[in-house]
């Protein structure tokens, strides 16, 4: 399907203009008729500029309904060893040996879902881990357009008047507070897929009127 | 790829749960995940499986009754799936959750897959059909002395004597009387009093009431709750309890009042029925099978079942109605025998069955003979449409001289239509033989009985028109395209149960019958015994039986839900209110009476 693009390096960067060349829906569409995408990265590490990406997990959304039959997850061919992160995505270097190419996985995802919201439970380090890959595999990286799972949930706390504890927000205790089934591990495709359901019960208690501009707000 | 929390949850959820992993995460991938809030009302015509993974879903009825409620591996929408038919229920959410829907495709191709996952949706199909049932039995517990004392006061004064009150007891065929003075209740008197008091003493039958009878009776109020009365009896060991209404005595509460109450029991209907001196007093027994009915499908009993008991009221019926012109019209001449012919014959009459019924004589019915059994049959056959068993429309009732023969008589005219078959003829006489004796000599009933029986097993012609005749009417295969629709008097279209069905499986149970000499008429039992001879393969026999039973219950079903409305009860289903798996197995029990019909056409209807 993406022959195309594969066949020639310069080609990859067709990709990046078609996903910026496809716009993304008014911030007055209604929330329910928006096209999101859910996903998760796991790293090397936590700067965004030096670490790598060692899998990637995705699960899009349409018509508030988490579509699994194109969830996605890869593992990622990492030029650096994972080092001690694998204490926390249990992925170790020989598993990633027979690992896809980032550039081909990023071409994927942007081929895929140009036009989609991206979704994810602390957005921004996964925004900056995408454009800086974008920015290495095709030497231009295209502005996504993400909301913040987490930052959703900070705000409605923040106005029920709650106190936000530091341990309150994570995933997993945000899923609790859901009522929503606990993840099963913690792996990019499990996360991406929690945030998804996290993102539809958020919309479902923000009432049917929301638009996407309402969302922004929320996650900023 | 699949989300191992998805799978996980189908790997512990029936029937899923016998699935392995490959499939497991194969049927995951056509899962779309939704989240309902409180409030919200799920899209339920949507051609998916519903799987609830969190949260509280009910389920009500088009008219808002409460009809289960979903949980955590609870499934809604397999219904649709299984039948095409989409469902008028509305499915709320009442506390927040998450559910799966699962695409057609993938749900079918897994029951195809997986006879077992075909097998579980099927059964919690048809587990649903009972379930939901309306279940509003009136309680034991709630019923009040009210509902079920008589509103009847049989009083007796205190200076009345002792053979008085056996008298009123006698003629109100009671067992107790109130004492009353200036309409105040002062005593009860009791048949045991009679006994132990006057009769025991050896006093005369001239002693008063007031001598010999329980003074200051405990009472109760007819507002009061049954269970009171029977504390009340128990407590102070007694049978009798006086009811009062605003301190005023009104009636008596037995012992036996409160057992009866507790007994929906159609002996206890029969009990009644040949307790009573009139034919008012039948047709007020009669009223009571409509609520009979209601009762005997509440408590699941088979659509068979409940024709045996039907028919065995009219049989009741029938007999007291005999007993009672006897007691009218005096002893009978001769010795005669009370013939039912069709469904009461078979033991499967419904509730909206008519007449058919004749006598056989032991003498010509001539003279005074003749004038006797005219009168005694217009008795009974009155007498039993007033109880609601109405009158043939063809006229094969007793009361029609035609049927009023001797043994000659009527093995003459079997034998003309055996020996000399036309269609026509038999299309109208197929009827008779199915017969069976209801009342008085059964000696007379078996040699005619075994007269025609004899004459039916060698007599091929007789069994080619006869075969044909049944064969005239074919069951509705296209019923799933074109609806056939038969038009009743009063212009509703439905599926006639009867005449698309139940009737084309009784007409070619009978041929086989008569061929075989089989003395049974119940089509259940004709079956079993042809399938005993070897006359038919006993899959066959049983593919018959059950196609059998599954329209009688639903015509039985249908009755009921007639009498609930009150409606006036039909054979015409509308297909629109029948359920899917109903609608699939309809179209099974279409398909083996087309079978068995091809099968008698071979068997019967070849040149001669």
């Amino acid at each position: 399907m993406f022959g195309w693009l594969l066949r020639k390096r310069t080609a990859f960067s067709e990709v990046v203009n078609h996903f910026i060349n496809t716009p993304f829906p008014p911030s007055s569409t209604p929330v329910d008729q928006a096209n999101f995408l859910a996903l998760d990265l796991e790293l090397t590490g936590l700067n965004p500029r030096k670490d790598h990406i060692v899998s990637i997990g995705w699960v899009p959304v349409r018509g508030q309904e988490v579509v699994l039959s194109e969830a996605k997850h890869y593992l990622i061919n990492s030029p650096v060893s994972v080092g001690q992160s694998a204490v926390y995505h249990g992925l170790h270097d020989h598993q990633l040996k027979n690992a896809a190419d980032l550039a081909e996985i990023l071409t994927e995802l942007l081929a895929q879902y140009a036009g989609y919201i991206f979704v994810a439970h602390h957005s921004r380090l996964d925004e900056q881990c995408l454009r800086f890959a974008c920015q290495r595999c095709f030497g231009k990286a295209p502005r996504f357009r993400f909301i913040d799972t987490m930052q959703m949930e900070w705000q409605r706390l923040l106005r029920q008047g709650k106190v936000v504890k530091h341990d309150a927000l994570k995933l997993p205790n945000c899923l609790k507070r859901h009522g929503l089934p606990d993840m099963a591990n913690h792996q990019a495709l499990e996360d991406a897929y929690s945030s998804a359901l996290l993102l539809l019960s958020q919309l479902k208690l923000g009432g049917n009127t929301m638009t996407l501009s309402d969302l922004y707000l929320l996650s900023r | 790829m699949e989300v191992a929390d998805v799978t996980k949850f189908l790997a512990e959820t029936t029937p899923f749960d016998q699935l392995d992993g490959a499939a497991l995460g194969q049927l995951s991938a056509h899962i779309n995940v939704y989240y309902y809030q409180a409030q919200d009302s799920v899209k339920i015509n949507t051609d998916r499986l519903l799987i609830v993974r969190t949260g509280i879903f009910t389920l009500y009825s088009d008219q808002q009754q409460l009809l289960t409620k979903l949980q955590s591996g609870d499934f809604y929408g397999y219904q649709q799936l299984l039948t095409g038919l989409t469902d008028s229920d509305t499915l709320i959410c009442e506390e927040d959750g998450l559910v799966y829907w699962l695409a057609a495709e993938a749900f079918h191709q897994c029951r195809y897959q997986y006879k077992n996952i075909d097998i579980f949706f099927q059964r919690l199909f048809s587990r649903r059909l009972h379930q939901y049932r309306e279940q509003q039995q009136a309680s034991r517990f709630t019923l009040k002395i009210s509902d079920i004392v008589q509103q009847r006061k049989i009083a007796i004064r205190p200076e009345q004597t002792a053979q008085d009150a056996a008298k009123l007891m006698s003629d109100s065929r009671v067992s107790s009387l109130l004492v009353e003075e200036n309409s105040k209740l002062v005593g009860i008197l009791t048949d045991r009093d009679l006994r132990s008091r006057v009769l025991a003493h050896a006093l005369p039958a001239s002693t008063q009431v007031s001598q010999v009878m329980t003074r200051q009776p405990q009472s109760i109020d007819r507002h009061a709750y049954l269970y009171e009365a029977v504390q009340q009896m128990s407590q102070h060991n007694i049978h009798h309890l006086p009811v009062t209404d605003q301190g005023v005595c009104c009636g008596m509460l037995t012992a036996t009042d409160i057992i009866r109450s507790q007994q929906d029991h159609p002996v206890y209907l029969i009990g009644e029925i040949h307790r009573q001196l009139s034919t008012d007093g039948l047709e007020r027994c009669s009223q009571q099978i409509a609520a009979l009915a209601i009762t005997l499908s509440k408590q699941q009993v088979p659509a068979y079942e409940a024709g045996h008991i039907i028919t065995t009221i009219t049989d009741a019926l029938t007999q007291r109605l005999i007993y009672l012109a006897q007691q009218k019209l005096g002893e009978p001449p001769c010795v005669f025998s009370w013939l039912a012919f069709g469904s009461q014959a078979r033991m499967d009459q419904s509730l909206n069955a008519d007449q058919d019924n004749a006598l056989l004589l032991e003498k010509e019915p001539v003279g005074i003979v003749g004038d006797y059994f005219s009168a005694l049959a217009e008795f009974v056959c009155q007498g039993l449409a007033q109880c609601g068993i109405t009158l043939c429309p063809g006229n094969i009732m007793a009361s029609n001289p035609e049927l009023r023969l001797s043994l000659k008589g009527w093995s003459g005219r079997f034998a003309r239509w055996i020996a000399t078959p036309t269609p026509d003829a038999l299309l109208k006489a197929s009827i008779f033989f199915d017969l069976r004796v209801i009342e008085g000599s059964k000696g007379l009933f078996n040699a005619l009985q075994e007269d025609i029986l004899q004459r039916t097993t060698e007599a091929p012609l007789f069994l080619y028109h006869l075969a044909q005749a049944a064969l005239q009417r074919t069951a509705p295969l296209g019923f799933f395209k074109n609806f056939i629709l038969e038009q009743d008097g009063k212009h509703k279209k439905g599926l006639d149960l009867k005449k698309r069905g139940i009737s084309l499986i009784t007409d070619l149970v009978r041929v086989y019958a008569l061929y075989a000499g089989i003395h049974e008429v119940n089509t259940r039992g004709r079956l079993q015994q042809l399938a005993a001879q070897g006359i038919i393969d006993s899959k066959d026999s049983q593919n018959l039986n059950d196609a059998f039973d599954l329209l009688a219950q639903l015509r039985w079903e249908k009755h009921q839900h007639d009498l609930q409305l009150s409606h006036d009860v039909t054979n015409l289903l509308n297909p629109a209110e029948i359920s899917g798996l109903a609608r699939h197995q309809l179209k099974d029990s279409f398909a083996v009476i087309n079978e068995a019909q091809s099968r008698v056409k071979q068997r019967f209807c070849r040149e001669l």
